[in-house]
């Protein structure tokens, strides 16, 4: 283990490293601290310049509940989970079969094709933002909910390709070639052997797609105008328009856009921190 | 014997029935889907289509149709006795099949698209019987693009994104060596201190910009501890005075990008901080043992004997946080908009500005700031395709 586990140094280092835990801890997540101290004030509180201390009285309830009632907040919200579900269930779907189709198979096409869909992977979002636009212009789905869904699923079947091949490329070959020789058809051998063996990999990716997708931001943007539509992120982005210095407000609302992803963090940690590691511990 | 037969006998039959069922259902399915698509187009004649709510359920209609056309599809060619013989070749393409196509439809066909557009004028629009109405001006818009100061700032901005924004890199590793201990709590330590990576871009520019609000950020606060005092004024209202006024960061063209990628940075520490962590799991106990007995210490051992071992972290790292700084738009949009006067202009949200912002509309001309930023990401991105390929080549 590196660097030195701190129980081989003196008593008091040990003492000094236990104290320097929470002070560091507490200056890293201080803007957030001080966010959520925003978002239970009062406004007067704010005006008067008591930013940082005890807030004179705590609306923790009123102040989240009137994000709700002067805004459209709510369905931000539904809409978010509109996009963000559906797109969890096609990416990674599809990325099961890609994935087994490039990891199984050993046909010429098949390290070209999966380069293809890593690259495609990596592109700024700017070089496909206008062909997008007018693809979903052609489907009349543009300014829809479906029409985000459709992109973003495509989109991050790259990444789940990506993902689920190095995943299944894993797996003991052994046991699929032995399912030929049965004679199990290969939809078979995809579904009864391996889609059981790949459900981990299946659970980080619907955690880390379904936090992607939650903060997205410019596809939103570009693709929705109307405000029925609008996911949270860009209604969050719209209320700082409206609640112009109303920091309580903005606080809150922000806060309350932050919660899904943080929550699904915290229930799904393992699954999540495999997800976005994946590749950084193999030789 | 005779068991062979039949056998093969009712496998022919299946194969027969199966490919008729399939055709059947496919033929029937392109045209409905052919009946569907010429309805909308007379909806959209009589101007039906205009609401939203009309537009989905047709969409809905057709994938649905397209859907069933495919699952027959499949089903015919499973039943055809060509696929039984080249099973193995056949079917990774019907594996393939709808993710790529999908795949390929909305993004890599789109790259090229883009490119296209950047070599015409165009605002975006086709007239009213569907005719293009562009035109090909070749490289005008990288010749005005080379002359064009915004764009230059936004390429620089780019620069200095990209310079910073690997700070994460050394800063990650450093917490990460900081929590890789055993000692009671450690875990939601941890967790903890990835939370900036999980909440959107959005509210880190949000909370952000309130830090660095010079009336009653986060930031003025701080400041009024050093520089200000409370005093009385003549109404006798409790006012502050400052010595030194607060800086207004994202208010000041010289600031406002460093306040910008200040506030970016810091979710990518978290994940420059996860990934060192994964990777200091996982260094081998041998090596650091070899180590101490020739004698390494400290930061002799950190760079001898486990950065290497952390290698694959290390890369990874670079990778996101290249592209990171490169994708960084969320944040320009909610902190400054590319202001005060352009300074804080990316590319990214250059081209977003030039393309759709409000009354330019220059599509052929934003096409060609997006094929630049796609020119600098391929580097990277054929970078790394290219430690890949030598990955697989060794992996056999």
């Amino acid at each position: 283990m590196f660097p030195k586990p701190i129980k081989s140094y003196s008593s008091k280092a040990q003492l000094a490293y236990k104290f320097a835990l929470p002070i560091a801890l507490f200056l890293w997540l201080l803007p957030l601290l001080a966010i959520f101290m925003t978002s239970i004030r009062p406004v007067s509180d704010i005006a008067t310049g008591n930013v940082f201390g005890v807030p004179s009285s705590f609306q923790l309830i009123q102040n989240y509940s009137e994000v709700f009632a002067k805004t459209d907040a709510l369905r931000y919200l539904i809409n978010t989970l509109l996009i963000a579900l559906p797109t969890m269930v096609l990416s990674v779907g599809l990325a099961c079969l890609t994935g087994y189709a490039l990891a199984v198979y050993k046909f010429r096409w098949a390290l070209p094709l999966f380069f293809l869909f890593v690259a495609g992977n990596f592109v700024p979002f700017q070089i496909l933002m206008l062909p997008v636009v007018g693809i979903s212009v052609k489907l009349e789905i543009i300014n829809t909910v479906p029409g985000l869904v459709m992109f973003h699923a495509a989109f991050q079947t790259g990444f789940c390709t990506l993902f689920m091949r190095n995943f299944i490329k894993a797996l003991p070959f052994e046991l699929i070639e032995s399912a030929r020789l049965e004679g199990v058809g290969e939809f078979q051998i995809f579904w009864h052997l391996v889609l059981p063996l790949v459900k981990p990999a299946i659970a980080a990716l619907c955690v880390l797609i379904f936090t992607f997708i939650w903060n997205d931001f410019f596809w939103a943007t570009v693709l929705i105008q109307e405000d029925s539509s609008l996911p949270i992120t860009v209604g969050v982005r719209t209320l700082n328009g409206e609640f112009v210095q109303q920091w309580h407000l903005i606080s809150a609302a922000s806060l309350l856009a932050a919660t899904p992803p943080v929550l699904m963090f915290f229930i799904m940690q393992k699954h999540f921190i495999a997800g976005l590691t994946l590749g950084a511990t193999k030789g | 014997m005779s068991t062979d037969v039949t056998g093969s006998n009712n496998r022919f039959d299946t194969s027969v029935t199966q490919l008729v069922i399939g055709g059947v259902v496919l033929a029937l399915c392109v045209y409905m889907l052919i009946f569907v698509i010429n309805t909308t187009m007379v909806q959209e004649f009589y101007g039906y289509s205009r609401q939203i709510n009309a537009r989905v359920p047709t969409f809905f209609i057709r994938m649905g149709l397209l859907l069933v056309a495919l699952a027959s599809g499949f089903f015919c060619i499973t039943g055809h006795s060509y696929y039984k013989r080249n099973k193995l070749a056949v079917a990774p393409w019907l594996f393939l099949a709808i993710g790529l196509a999908f795949f390929l439809v909305y993004v890599i066909v789109p790259i090229f698209q883009s490119i296209s557009y950047s070599f015409t004028k165009w605002n975006g629009l086709y007239d009213i019987n569907g005719v293009w109405t562009g035109e090909w001006v070749g490289l005008h818009n990288y010749r005005v693009l080379w002359e064009d100061p915004n764009f230059w700032t936004s390429l620089k901005n780019n620069l200095i994104w990209l310079v910073l924004f690997m700070l994460a890199v050394p800063i990650g590793l450093f917490i990460a060596l900081f929590l890789n201990q055993t000692v009671t709590g450690i875990r939601i330590y941890k967790s903890l201190f990835f939370f900036p990576f999980v909440i959107s871009q959005v509210v880190v520019g949000l909370i952000f910009s309130w830090a660095y609000n010079p009336e009653f950020g986060l930031l003025s606060e701080v400041w009024g501890w050093f520089f200000c005092e409370m005093k009385e004024n003549i109404v006798g209202n409790l006012t502050r005075v400052c010595s030194v006024e607060p800086p207004s960061i994202l208010g000041d063209a010289k600031m406002a990008t460093y306040g910008i990628i200040a506030a970016g940075i810091w979710p990518q520490i978290a994940y420059c901080m996860i990934l060192y962590l994964t990777g200091l799991n996982n260094v081998s106990s041998d090596q650091i043992e070899a180590g101490q007995l020739d004698g390494a210490k400290g930061w002799k051992m950190l760079w001898h004997v486990v950065l290497p071992q952390l290698k694959p972290a290390t890369f990874i790292a670079i990778v996101v946080t290249v592209i990171g700084a490169l994708r960084s738009f969320d944040m320009i949009a909610t902190m400054t908009q590319g202001g005060p006067y352009g300074s804080t202009n990316v590319l990214a949200y250059y081209m977003y500005e030039q393309a759709v912002g409000e009354g330019v509309g220059r599509y052929g001309y934003g096409s060609a700031i997006a094929t630049v930023l796609f020119l600098i990401m391929l580097v990277y991105i054929s970078y790394f395709l290219w430690r890949m390929y030598q990955d697989e080549k060794e992996g056999g």
